[in-house]
């Protein structure tokens, strides 16, 4: 500003009145069927890498559906346009690209995988009333804050141990209580360690006895010393929680030093239910028992969906699953809040009956940004596929229990 | 006498000019991502302030200054969320138990005469202690971590306009400058510099190493506590790998480092330096995630490469060969 040109403070003022009303009016006012932005945030580099990548396959797949299909009908046919975010793995990473996510004009976001990516990315979302649909992150805390913007598709931890511990009861009584003791094997983070407690306290009162319970931190390159451990208290049944690393390290070095418990029942594990694990290690992956989050093999689009993901030469992993169907069920709140508000997102997410998914949910309650219909499947890998072993309305094979020698 | 007093003169005014400058940022970048960078980068420009004061001017090279980072975030979150106490009276909690954290590791290394890489590697174990103590501690909310209730409101130390926040840091970076730049001038930090240079010889003068030590990791444990109590005053959750993980010791080291070690300004000008290297990678590295760290490391090398005594020993160099004068 030197002052010799011909502004003069009222052009000056007239510019920044229309410049800050461009800024204030929200993205949707502008054209009908101007694209509507969704953030997808995932972890893509740092230790959840290959989650992330995973994560972001799958919103990435909806979403070319949907706008394949016409994008947002109510919004005369507007397309959906993602915004990549990499959450680097870490909170501050969640957050930095949340806000440029706001600050760029998305009407929600999606994703985030590990719980405390969830836990500071959702509340930096809801100082925008952004709609912040959760995939993996289990944590309880996530839904048990009152943020209103908040929403998880899939079961949380409570939910899913629940699960889990009912299921490993009928395994066991319809294979005559075959196994009487444990050993707990979980990483130190936030879902082994819970997962552990929780198991202490409940597996006694189900008539299991533990016989020992070995932490262990991720990454760890090791798992000598674990196997070990396990060899010497000779356990029926063991039960990792862990990443996909340490759990195939876990299971490699047991396959190698030929301890063979009557099971391995894993909870919520990074590898037990994973292609990736099954293809590239079949002999330890052989009979591993799983409760995860998993597709109900009953509808056309999740086998058509693995279909494309493995023609891709990718995995097909739960990931993937769960933000295809995050991503719809976004989609479709959009499409019946027929608007780009983002408060009228979360209006039409509150009231969701979505049921066009891939999961065995049925259609969508949130009660408290959880959906109370979301519910966890037990797998178990058997002749080098992973079958589903509950619940049995879908179930494609019975359980392999106890292991033959 | 006089000579000294107009160079402290010529210094707080250095500081406040430089805090002015600062503060008018938030008019000019209105964008709430600008802003976060920003104060994602001071908040680690105050813990690097902290390790400056030990490791810049005591020359005790500490690799675990996440033990004091973690005690203030852990302080400001379990002060309100188990004993409800006001926010901004835990925050002035926080400093003053992350300082006692200080004292009590000094204490237990520097009277077993842990000196140089010795010391490093004890703050480092104790630093990892912390950590799976604070994991496994259902005190500590365990590896669930601590959450910090998200309630919008000045009396909760919670601020609709992150603006405010930035300010708020900016006033403590100010203040750590100033005691920085007093530590600089008095009879302590001559008694610190000079057990950095020779610490028998400065025993044999009469100063007592010990006392002298144990004040200045006092002092540098509270100033990077107070950098852990408003990570999480911030971000609002906090847990075990966040507040004592190796990420936050390795950030408060580097940062002094390539900005100029036990300078005022040095541990500042490399943080924001580092986080802008950091962001003008990320928008270069674009679409192709790791691009961008790869970058970062490549950038890092160059830094180090061409400026081997920090940013600001590169400043006073080249005011100096202008000057005539040698480097102040």
């Amino acid at each position: 500003m030197s002052g010799t040109t011909s502004t003069t403070r009222r052009s000056v003022l007239k510019g920044g009145l229309g410049l800050a009303g461009a800024v204030a009016m929200p993205a949707y006012l502008r054209a009908q069927g101007a694209p509507i932005k969704v953030g997808v945030l995932q972890p893509l580099t740092g230790a959840l890498a290959f989650d992330g990548a995973q994560g972001k396959l799958g919103a990435e797949a909806a979403i070319k559906i949907i706008n394949d299909r016409g994008g947002i009908k109510s919004l005369g046919g507007a397309k959906i346009e993602i915004i990549s975010g990499d959450a680097r793995s870490t909170p501050e990473g969640g957050v930095a690209e949340v806000e440029r996510m706001a600050s760029e004009g998305a009407v929600a976001v999606l994703g985030g995988f590990a719980s405390p990516i969830c836990l500071a990315a959702t509340q930096a979302a809801a100082r925008y009333d952004m709609a912040y649909i959760v995939d993996v992150g289990v944590s309880d805390q996530i839904t048990k804050r009152g943020l209103k913007n908040t929403f998880r598709f899939a079961p949380g931890f409570g939910m899913v141990t629940q699960q889990a511990l009912d299921n490993l009861v009928k395994v066991n009584d319809a294979a005559g209580k075959a196994a009487k003791t444990v050993v707990l094997v979980h990483e130190d983070g936030l879902f082994g360690s819970g997962l552990a407690k929780l198991m202490q306290a409940e597996l006694p009162k189900r008539g299991f006895e533990i016989l020992d319970t070995i932490p262990h931190p991720s990454p760890a390159r090791d798992m000598t010393n674990i196997a070990l451990q396990i060899r010497s208290k000779n356990p029926d049944l063991v039960i990792p929680s862990s990443y996909y690393g340490e759990f195939v390290l876990l299971s490699r070095t047991m396959q190698q030093q030929k301890i063979k418990p009557k099971g391995i029942y894993s909870v919520l594990n990074g590898a037990a239910s994973n292609f990736r694990f099954v293809k590239e290690f079949p002999e330890a992956a052989e009979n591993v028992m799983d409760c995860n989050h998993w597709y109900d093999p009953r509808k056309e689009a999740a086998v058509a969906l693995r279909k494309a993901v493995e023609a891709s030469g990718k995995f097909f992993t739960y990931n993937t699953m769960l933000n295809y169907s995050i991503a719809l069920l976004l989609a479709d709140a959009i499409e019946r809040a027929a608007s780009g508000d983002r408060a009228k997102i979360i209006a039409a997410l509150e009231s969701s009956t979505f049921a066009d998914h891939i999961m065995p949910y049925g259609p969508t309650k949130f009660v408290e940004g959880q959906n109370t219909g979301a519910a966890a499947v037990n797998t178990q890998v058997q002749g080098g596929d992973i079958k589903v072993i509950f619940p049995d309305s879908f179930a494609n094979a019975k359980p392999v229990f106890p292991v033959p020698a | 006498m006089n000579g000294r007093r107009t160079e402290a003169v010529r210094s707080y005014g250095l500081i406040l000019a430089v805090a002015a400058c600062a503060s008018l940022a938030p008019l000019f970048v209105g964008s709430n991502v600008a802003l976060n960078a920003m104060i994602t980068a001071l908040i680690i420009a105050l813990a690097a302030q902290g390790w400056n004061v030990l490791g810049g001017f005591g020359g005790q090279f500490s690799f675990g200054h996440a033990a004091f980072f973690g005690a203030g975030a852990y302080a400001v979150a379990l002060l309100q969320t188990k004993f409800a106490i006001n926010p901004w009276l835990a925050f002035a909690m926080a400093i003053a138990f992350a300082g006692l954290v200080g004292l009590a590791i000094g204490y237990l290394s520097f009277r077993s005469g842990l000196r140089g890489s010795y010391f490093a590697l004890v703050t480092l174990a104790f630093a990892e202690v912390f950590r799976i103590v604070a994991n496994a501690s259902p005190f500590t909310g365990g590896a669930a971590g601590t959450l910090i209730p998200l309630r919008i409101s000045p009396a909760n130390f919670q601020f609709s306009d992150r603006a405010v926040f930035f300010d708020l840091l900016l006033a403590a970076i100010v203040a750590s400058l100033c005691i920085t730049q007093w530590l600089k001038l008095s009879r302590f930090g001559a008694y610190l510099i000079a057990v950095r240079e020779n610490e028998n010889a400065a025993q044999a003068l009469g100063v007592d190493v010990l006392d002298v030590k144990l004040k200045a990791i006092t002092l540098s444990a509270a100033m990077t506590g107070a950098a852990g109590a408003f990570y999480a005053q911030y971000f609002l959750f906090i847990d075990a790998s966040i507040a004592f993980g190796p990420w936050i010791s390795v950030e408060a080291l580097l940062a002094p480092i390539i900005g100029g070690l036990g300078t005022v300004f040095g541990p500042l000008f490399g943080a924001v330096i580092l986080h802008f290297l950091g962001e003008i990678a990320k928008s270069i590295g674009g679409r192709i995630p790791g691009l961008d760290l790869a970058l970062y490391g490549a950038l890092l090398i160059l830094v180090i490469a061409f400026a081997r005594n920090g940013l600001m020993g590169m400043i006073s160099a080249r005011s100096a060969r202008t000057t005539g004068r040698g480097a102040a």
